[in-house]
């Protein structure tokens, strides 16, 4: 917190009695949220007590910045949020920038947490065979977008079976041959029977800001990335 | 299992009825700017709604090819496009029927576009355009004029406090080239650029040539135009990338005279969407959460150098405060028809009764007539 008052840290940029009011900041509920604590403490936000509180009922927090809130909403919602212009300032994993591709959203940040990476996981007994010798191919994914343009890239059509959570149980059961999904260690597709065949992308947590918001408040907008920036730089040196 | 017949309100995805007041509200808007234009000396073309495809998509209307209905004319057996944008058609009017008219020429429209698909953000399918083209001249003075004539009609219909951001599309492609990045490199750049990561962007330059390592400071200089104006002036540009800087400077400088209260802001290095742009390009926004409200910038138009800007009537309605609605008196069996006529010409609704049935409330009248003929406001 010391550095806060550092001559070089960028000053506050939140001045509530500007136009265009408060200002809200979009962060993910649950895996991210623990990791992006010490960035928010460092870039000199610190929310509502409760906020921290996955028990709390509440979903949109003050912060000690008068001119600043944060609502706690699921990751792909942030990207929507942030799209939208509801929120101006978003953090969200590489992977629904991929899925949500968004012209009004940009990412100036890699926040360098939430390790991850998007991967096609196959059965075991399927793994080493070739799937781009396949016309089509059913996935089972929370990526209907990123396993589309994966499996088109290889000239295989995707028939995808949209889920939102254990992806890893589809191919056992019949329901699809492969899954694309978020792989952190491995260990679920393992207890599942399944291995990583391929990564897609290599997945972190990026600040993102709403496209109007940057251009018709550029002082404001700025002056948070920065002072993000310079928590990220003084986290990296140590 | 049972079929629940289709509602018949319901309309195809992303298509409306503008039902009362916002019909006319609309309507309303897009005469005031025409007329602005109008009185700044552009001149209206009204193209058709469909053209050959062939005419639809060359120039700057290849880029909407994937989002134009396209139908086969029974008649001449081609390919017909419904218009994803009017400018294609400007252009090809400019290039054939106006082609011997002196230029510079100066030609306004207004009319509907449908695209084939709306997006999460914009779900309409079909979006009223109203917008002016300069074609002829290759002058910042035309850019700024443009520019200015658009203001001045967002100003007419009450937009408060619009922001133009100017962006230089083909900036950053002339230091990529000058900076020798090619292929995966350059792909991996312009993707940090479009994102605005500038850790990536200062991480990448670093293998780049000479050129490019201004673009770490050009992307943290984008902001209000006087200091992204004064950033651009410091840096060591090529040759190719300072022309572009110093066109920016004269339209921003010849702006400056024209509308000294508009608020502008530059980004440099930004190119998302302006992918047909030869010169400056513009995006008007609204204040608050308006967003987009116009968009324009230099192109060719055939073999012209042209300027011009499109508005969209369907955002500013959302920017617009509402006008207080126009007043409807009850006109009773046996009003004068001259004390009518003169409440008309007041912009007053006169509402007649036809029936022994119609009263003043059941014809939504906020207003009647007393006896010496003066309309009083109806109580709720």
């Amino acid at each position: 917190m010391e550095s806060l008052t550092d001559a070089t840290f960028p000053a506050d940029p939140s001045t509530p009695a500007e136009a265009g009011g408060t200002l809200i900041l979009a962060l993910p509920k649950g895996r991210i949220l623990a990791e992006l604590g010490p960035v928010l403490a460092r870039a000199g936000i610190h929310p509502a007590a409760d906020f921290a509180d996955e028990g709390s009922r509440r979903l949109r927090f003050e912060t000690d910045h008068p001119g600043l809130d944060v609502v706690r909403v699921r990751s792909f919602d942030v990207a929507t949020f942030v799209a939208h212009g509801a929120a101006q300032i978003g953090v969200c994993g590489a992977d629904v920038l991929m899925e949500f591709d968004d012209d009004q959203i940009y990412a100036p940040l890699d926040l360098g947490i939430g390790r991850c990476r998007v991967s096609v996981a196959a059965p075991v007994e399927m793994a080493g065979q070739d799937l781009g010798a396949a016309s089509r191919l059913s996935v089972a994914t929370k990526y209907p977008a990123i396993a589309r343009r994966h499996f088109a890239q290889k000239g295989v059509q995707a028939d995808i079976v949209h889920l939102n959570g254990a992806m890893e149980l589809a191919p056992s059961l019949g329901l699809a041959r492969v899954i694309v999904d978020l792989v952190q260690t491995g260990s679920t597709l393992k207890a599942n029977g399944l291995v990583e065949t391929e990564v897609i992308a290599n997945v972190t947590s990026r600040l993102i800001v709403n496209r109007t918001a940057l251009k018709t408040r550029p002082e404001a907008i700025a002056g948070w990335i920065s002072r993000f920036r310079a928590a990220l730089a003084e986290r990296d040196a140590r | 299992m049972t079929d629940d017949p289709p509602s018949p309100a319901l309309l195809p995805a992303g298509l409306s009825d503008l039902l009362p007041p916002e019909a006319e509200r609309e309507a309303a808007l897009v005469e005031a700017m025409v007329a602005v234009f109008g009185r700044h000396g552009y001149e209206r073309v009204k193209p058709p709604l469909l053209e050959f495809e062939d005419s639809l998509f060359a120039g700057s209307g290849a880029a909407l090819a994937d989002q134009t209905f396209r139908l086969m004319d029974p008649v001449s057996q081609r390919m017909m496009g419904l218009r994803a944008d009017t400018t294609p058609q400007v252009a090809r009017i400019a290039a054939t029927r106006l082609a011997r008219t002196p230029r510079p020429l100066r030609l306004s429209y207004a009319g509907q576009v449908l695209r084939v698909r709306g997006t999460q953000l914009a779900p309409a399918r079909q979006l009223p355009q109203a917008g002016i083209e300069l074609i002829g001249p290759d002058l910042p003075e035309a850019d700024a004029e443009v520019a200015a004539v658009a203001a001045e009609a967002l100003a007419a219909i009450g937009i408060a406090d619009p922001t133009l951001d100017i962006t230089l599309p083909r900036l950053s492609p002339a230091l990529l080239d000058a900076a020798g990045v090619e292929g995966e490199a350059r792909r991996r750049l312009a993707r940090a650029l479009d994102r605005k990561d500038a850790a990536a962007v200062q991480a990448l330059v670093r293998e780049a040539g000479e050129a490019a390592h201004v673009l770490p400071g050009l992307l943290a200089a984008a902001g209000p135009a006087e200091g992204a104006l004064a950033a651009l002036e410091d840096a060591a540009l090529p040759p190719a990338a300072r022309a572009i800087a110093d066109n920016a400077g004269a339209v921003i400088a010849a702006l400056r005279a024209r509308a000294p209260g508009l608020r502008i802001t530059l980004d440099p290095v930004e190119f998302r969407g302006f992918r047909y742009h030869t010169g400056v390009a513009f995006t008007v926004f609204g204040a608050g959460a308006t967003g987009e409200i116009a968009r324009g910038g230099r192109y060719m138009s055939g073999e012209e150098c042209a300027t011009g800007m499109t508005l969209y009537p369907d955002a500013l309605l959302r920017g617009v405060p509402p006008a207080p609605p126009r007043p409807r008196v009850f006109l009773a069996f046996g009003t004068d028809p001259a004390l009518a006529r003169a409440l008309r010409a007041k912009g007053m609704a006169t509402v007649a009764q036809l029936s022994p049935a119609d009263t003043a409330q059941s014809l939504r009248c906020t207003h009647i007539l007393d006896a010496a003929g003066t309309p009083r406001a109806l109580k709720e």
